[in-house]
């Protein structure tokens, strides 16, 4: 499934935060969505997962018209991953992974399927959290934390799993392992689109690249070793390249 | 959880001592053979009197009271993800407890059913207000902690003030103040059953998306649980099951608080299993408080908030050490 956005625009207290925002995010692969804080990234990940609907513009999963679907209708197709995912008490990593499992109507069964059980076992092992199952989701490390929410997205066999700045805050260490992670699913069965600041290691593992600079598309395309060039032309990119930042 | 089923038959078992000793114990002696006897319907006056008219429906009250605060206390938890969701600290009982001290004043009518339907209405108030700051984004769980608070307070003088101003101190207003089940007869429980069945009829349907809001309102969205109508469902089920236990047991504390985070404790976080556990732990919690407040001191009687206020106070404590609020 490929998922093609066609004149996004979205504006908010008479301010655009997106203008004209067209692109295609593959059917398989890692796309990472690169930008400013306030380029619109995550207003973006907001609108495509039907959480706001676009000022004007439409996206499509193959040839369906996804901006006229509900939000139950989307969640069939994404897999979402908040910026700042909450840390919910008392749930083991098990228990909250489980609760990806979720289905808007379905059966109100009281004891979890073995399916399920098997799914959830799957998606710990593939994330390598599997040895944390049983511990509370507040006492593992911040990287653990973030493979364990990757687990949450992976369990619910949606086929876009979408991430916004899941990486913050974590190690440089934390953050390659996890992209290592990232490619890995990405190049098996499903799309995941990644917002993220870290122009080094999307340019080294996403496989396209969408950068927003003020609410619209600079570059999209594969990993460039011109587009720390590119992005030199815009007076935004010192928060983006690393090196001309500091 | 494997230990569930044992916890909910231990419950059960305690439910089952509670509800003999509440109609056994008291200051008028029986023996096992005249309460046998009345039990089967075929005792003395006296002994029928003292268990069926006496003695049971203030153990029904107890059971449907403290049902009524375990879920309540239990859905506000769980629907505004706040460890301090408690009917009467979030001032849901706020409005339900003016209605009962404005019937106490004389100031409202106190035909039974009326009362109870005036109570739950005003509780659903408080519940609408606490549904719309709790769905208003960056209203943090200490933030809607301080309105429910403060709208506790606010409800909590106009009662005292309609008390204070019709010059009310008897020991029924010193009862309804300090929640207590003291001459609860049949007129008195049957209305809260309706209230009780529709609270918890309500809740049930939004369980299982309950589940999946403690991952947050973006999550839970996403996954199509539709954040918002859950949590004012679940809110005004609290209400409604708030408003009730006021009506029945007046300003009982502690118990909505306590009881949902000690049935997660016992049986971990799945909603279903934590609701039911709720219903049967705030149902025992408050049969044998009011066990103590009558037989402690008999033939005196305390109010059986006190005793859940004693109990509950320090092992809320303990609770708050043992849990990590977000």
């Amino acid at each position: 499934m490929e998922l093609t956005l066609q004149g996004i625009s979205f504006v908010r207290h008479d301010k655009a935060v997106l203008s004209d925002v067209s692109a295609t995010v593959p059917a398989r692969g890692l796309t990472c969505l690169l930008g400013t804080n306030g380029a619109g990234k995550t207003t973006l990940l907001r609108v495509v997962s039907g959480e706001l609907k676009p000022t004007s513009g439409r996206y499509f999963i193959d040839s369906t018209d996804a901006s006229a679907l509900s939000r139950k209708e989307l969640a069939r197709h994404f897999a979402v991953i908040p910026q700042n995912a909450p840390i919910p008490p008392y749930l083991t990593v098990r228990e909250m992974v489980g609760l990806g499992r979720f289905k808007p109507r379905g059966s109100p069964k009281w004891r979890v399927s073995g399916q399920d059980r098997a799914k959830v076992d799957a998606s710990l092992s593939r994330c390598r959290v599997e040895g944390l199952g049983d511990r509370r989701l507040d006492e593992v490390s911040g990287g653990e934390q973030r493979r364990a929410w990757l687990a949450f997205g992976l369990v619910s066999d949606k086929y876009f799993l979408v991430l916004d700045e899941t990486l913050d805050g974590m190690d440089v260490f934390g953050k390659r392992t996890f992209f290592e992670l990232l490619k890995d699913i990405a190049s098996r069965d499903k799309s995941i689109v990644l917002a993220s600041h870290d122009l080094d290691l999307v340019n080294e593992f996403a496989d396209k690249i969408i950068v927003l600079v003020g609410g619209r598309v600079v570059f999209e395309g594969p990993p460039d070793s011109d587009l720390q060039k590119l992005l030199g032309s815009s007076p935004e990119s010192a928060y983006i390249i690393p090196d001309k930042g500091k | 959880m494997k230990r569930v089923p044992w916890m909910a038959a231990a419950l059960c078992l305690l439910l089952v001592i509670g509800v003999f000793v509440g109609i056994s114990m008291g200051p008028a002696e029986l023996d096992f053979s005249r309460l046998l006897s009345a039990v089967t319907g075929q005792g003395d006056d006296a002994a029928m009197t003292l268990v069926w008219d006496l003695r049971l429906p203030r153990v029904v009250a107890a059971l449907v009271a403290g049902a009524c605060l375990g879920v309540a206390g239990f859905l506000l938890q769980t629907s505004t993800r706040n460890p301090l969701g408690d009917p009467q600290l979030f001032g849901l009982g706020g409005g339900a407890a003016v209605v009962q001290a404005l019937a106490i004043a004389g100031i409202v009518g106190r035909g039974t059913w009326g009362l109870y339907t005036l109570s739950v209405i005003a509780s659903l108030v408080g519940a609408a207000i606490i549904t719309f700051f709790a769905s208003r984004r960056g209203v943090s769980a200490a933030r809607l902690a301080l309105i429910g608070v403060s709208l506790s307070a606010l409800t909590a003088a106009i009662g005292t003030g309609a008390l204070a101003g019709a010059r009310v101190f008897s020991q029924q207003s010193l009862n309804f103040v300090g929640g207590s089940l003291a001459n609860r007869g049949w007129p008195d429980v049957m209305p809260a059953l309706p209230f009780l069945g529709l609270g918890l009829v309500a809740a049930v349907p939004v369980l299982r998306n309950l589940s999946v809001l403690a991952l947050g309102d973006q999550v839970a969205a996403n996954l199509g649980a539709e954040p918002g109508r859950t949590r004012a469902v679940a809110v005004a089920s609290s209400g409604i099951l708030g408003g009730t236990a006021v009506a029945i047991a007046g300003m009982v504390g502690f118990v909505g608080l306590l009881v949902p985070h000690v049935a997660r404790l016992l049986v971990g976080h799945d909603v279903r299993t934590s609701f039911i556990m709720s219903v049967l732990l705030g149902a025992a919690v408050l049969l044998f408080a009011d066990q103590v407040s009558r037989l402690a001191f008999m033939p005196s009687e305390v109010p059986a908030g006190m005793i859940t206020a004693l109990l509950g106070a320090p092992l809320m404590i303990y609770v708050a050490r043992r849990v990590q609020w977000n």
